[in-house]
């Protein structure tokens, strides 16, 4: 259970809130890379921590990611034409570069050096691996560029998703700390899914429902170990690393690719996960490849020409008593990604977490909130740099283990957590 | 009789914050019965205060040893106010048990308090507090007494776990 007013702070990220505040230390992603294909492309809405805007890429191929609204009247450069140099209000023809200032006011006279004053707010926008990152925050104190592996391996051993998931961010960022759920809500998952089965590890984790679990701090964010019965005198470990804020990595399974996500909110009842998927060593393959473009996994289907889950609220995410009833999905719900995405938009657009029971098994959950709520508070009052803001702190991997009962995982474990170039994932 | 919701689309009615109003207020019944026991002297300072905050019927103990009666499954307790009292009595009634760590002196006491829950089934949770090379070996005490481990450096992680879980 939690204080309202303490869910009221993890759940606001509008700017000038203590979680905005806090988000906005971070390079977060913004777009895919596919968004914006080439130079000239038609521009696109863009709407992160509340604040709406417009993302375009010039005629020189320079990534912008500026206030959607014209400095004039206030229409949305939506409608702009991107052309060379800028992007052009459709209203007036006010042209904006990519910094947002603002280059021609064509109502002005030839000499004027009117636009040189108007500026819109913008924000850089940079490209690694298949994402487009943004950094919202002071420019006083921009971080260094993410280095988490999944965007810096070649880009033929790497995918990435996303999709629009209908409530608030800590709901969904809790399911991927949440390891408990797993042998439940995706438990058909692990038998059928292309990019799940065949895992020994998946034995384990259907074999002993009643897992145990250590939650460690890490200099990021924390370290979410799950441990079950394995062999005689031996468990078998599923780590899961949160780097604060809003990324979380799933424990591998057999040689099937790594996959992770971020969790990062649009505005406080819509959040866009962004979802990856990377071989440390290798490119993927065509079958995995396609089985990901297919939607499983840990991805999932669209409606036509958007990132809406083609199941979703409207349709009750194509429910299937019968699959439910035969044990195809525990929940009738077809695929892992909207098996979380419908239960967790299910709980409403922010969860009234001064109504739930907590079990001890949540621990995770509940230290990650009090990490939050401190980073929030310190960053505020102290001016303190939150944990994984640092590049350092990016470069961890999940790992799954077999070891002896009387080896800590984070003794152990301690190089499987920890991205290293040319290595392969551990990996049960 | 066919098994239809009432509309096609009544997740999208259903999950909307207005709709979010007619959840029933009242609160679950979920009485939770949770004794915190601290099982050495670094563990037991830093449970001290945590009494005179409000709980929702915890009870907060100190390990002190055997009984001393010969009952080897059994253990004595100490109360703020400093009465004794046997870890079965305060077992009678419970259903999560809390152990705090600050080292390993507590082996003994985390195997018969883990013990004598898993007989009765009753969940158990430690947390330990320390700097990472300073716990390894509460860390391998309590790892198999309970459930749930949580390893902090802030101490203020125990009444705040306590609190989410609405002890």
């Amino acid at each position: 259970m939690l204080k309202q007013e303490i869910n009221e702070l993890l759940t606001r990220t509008g700017p000038g809130t203590p979680m905005g505040d806090l988000f906005r230390q971070y390079w977060l992603p913004a777009l895919l890379a596919e968004e914006l294909p080439e130079p000239g492309s038609p521009p696109v809405r863009v709407k992160l921590l509340s604040e709406r805007m417009i993302a375009f890429r010039d005629s020189d191929g320079r990534y912008g990611l500026i206030d959607e609204f014209c400095a004039h009247r206030g229409v949305s450069l939506w409608f702009g034409n991107n052309e060379i140099g800028g992007l052009r209000c459709a209203y007036h023809g006010w042209k904006y570069d990519v910094t947002g200032q603002c280059v021609e006011v064509p109502s002005e006279p030839e000499n004027s050096n009117f636009c040189s004053k108007v500026k819109l707010t913008s924000y850089p926008l940079v490209k690694i691996g298949d994402i487009l990152w943004t950094y919202m925050g002071d420019p006083a104190t921009q971080p260094p560029l993410p280095e988490y592996e999944f965007v810096h391996v070649p880009p033929e051993q790497t995918y990435t998703s996303k999709r629009w998931q209908e409530c608030n961010w800590l709901q969904a960022l809790e399911g991927g700390i949440d390891s408990s759920h797993v042998s439940w809500l995706h438990s058909a998952g692990l038998r059928n899914d292309p990019l799940f089965k065949g895992s020994k590890g998946n034995e384990y984790n259907m074999n002993d429902m009643k897992p145990f679990f250590e939650v460690v701090d890490s200099d990021g964010g924390l370290y979410v170990g799950v441990r079950r019965n394995a062999e005689e005198g031996h468990y078998y470990w599923r780590i899961t690393p949160w780097v604060m804020p809003a990324f979380t990595m799933v424990p591998p399974r057999a040689d099937h690719p790594v996959h992770g996500h971020f969790w990062i909110p649009i505005d406080d009842e819509n959040c866009w996960v962004f979802t990856f998927d990377y071989q440390p060593v290798r490119a993927l393959t065509e079958a995995e490849l396609a089985a990901m473009k297919a939607g499983h996994g840990v991805h999932n289907e669209y409606v036509p020409g958007t990132y809406r889950p083609l199941q979703n609220k409207d349709n009750d995410y194509l429910m299937d008593r019968e699959a439910q009833q035969r044990g195809d999905t525990f929940s009738g719900i077809k695929g892992i990604a909207m098996q979380d995405a419908s239960l967790q938009e299910s709980m409403g657009p922010i969860v009234d977490r001064s109504k739930e029971r907590l079990v001890s098994a949540d621990s995770g959950i509940i230290k990650a909130r009090r990490k939050l709520v401190q980073a929030a508070l310190d960053l505020r009052e102290k001016g303190v740099t939150p944990p994984g803001v640092d590049p350092a702190h990016h470069r961890v991997r999940s790992a799954a283990i077999v070891l002896p009962k009387d080896q800590s995982f984070l003794d152990v474990a301690s190089d499987a957590l920890t991205a290293r170039p040319g290595v392969r994932q551990a990996t049960v | 009789m066919a098994n239809r919701p009432t509309l096609l689309n009544s997740c999208a009615s259903a999950a909307t914050a207005a709709e979010a109003r007619y959840r029933i207020d009242a609160a679950p019944q979920t009485a939770r019965a949770t004794r915190v026991v601290a099982l050495d002297a670094g563990a037991a300072e830093i449970v001290r205060p945590l009494p005179e905050q409000p709980w929702l019927g915890a009870h907060f103990l100190r390990y002190q040893g055997d009984p001393g009666d010969g009952d080897l499954a059994d253990v004595m307790l100490t109360t703020p106010d400093g009465q004794r009292v046997l870890l079965s009595g305060e077992l009678a009634d419970a259903d999560f048990v809390m152990m705090i760590a600050t080292t390993g002196d507590g082996a003994a006491a985390a195997a018969a308090i883990g013990n004598a829950c898993t007989l009765r089934g009753i969940m158990t949770a430690g947390v330990i507090l320390g700097s990472d090379d300073a716990v390894g070996d509460a860390v391998t005490a309590l790892r198999p007494h309970a459930r749930v481990l949580l390893v902090s450096k802030d101490q203020r992680d125990v009444s705040g776990v306590l609190t989410a879980l609405g002890a």
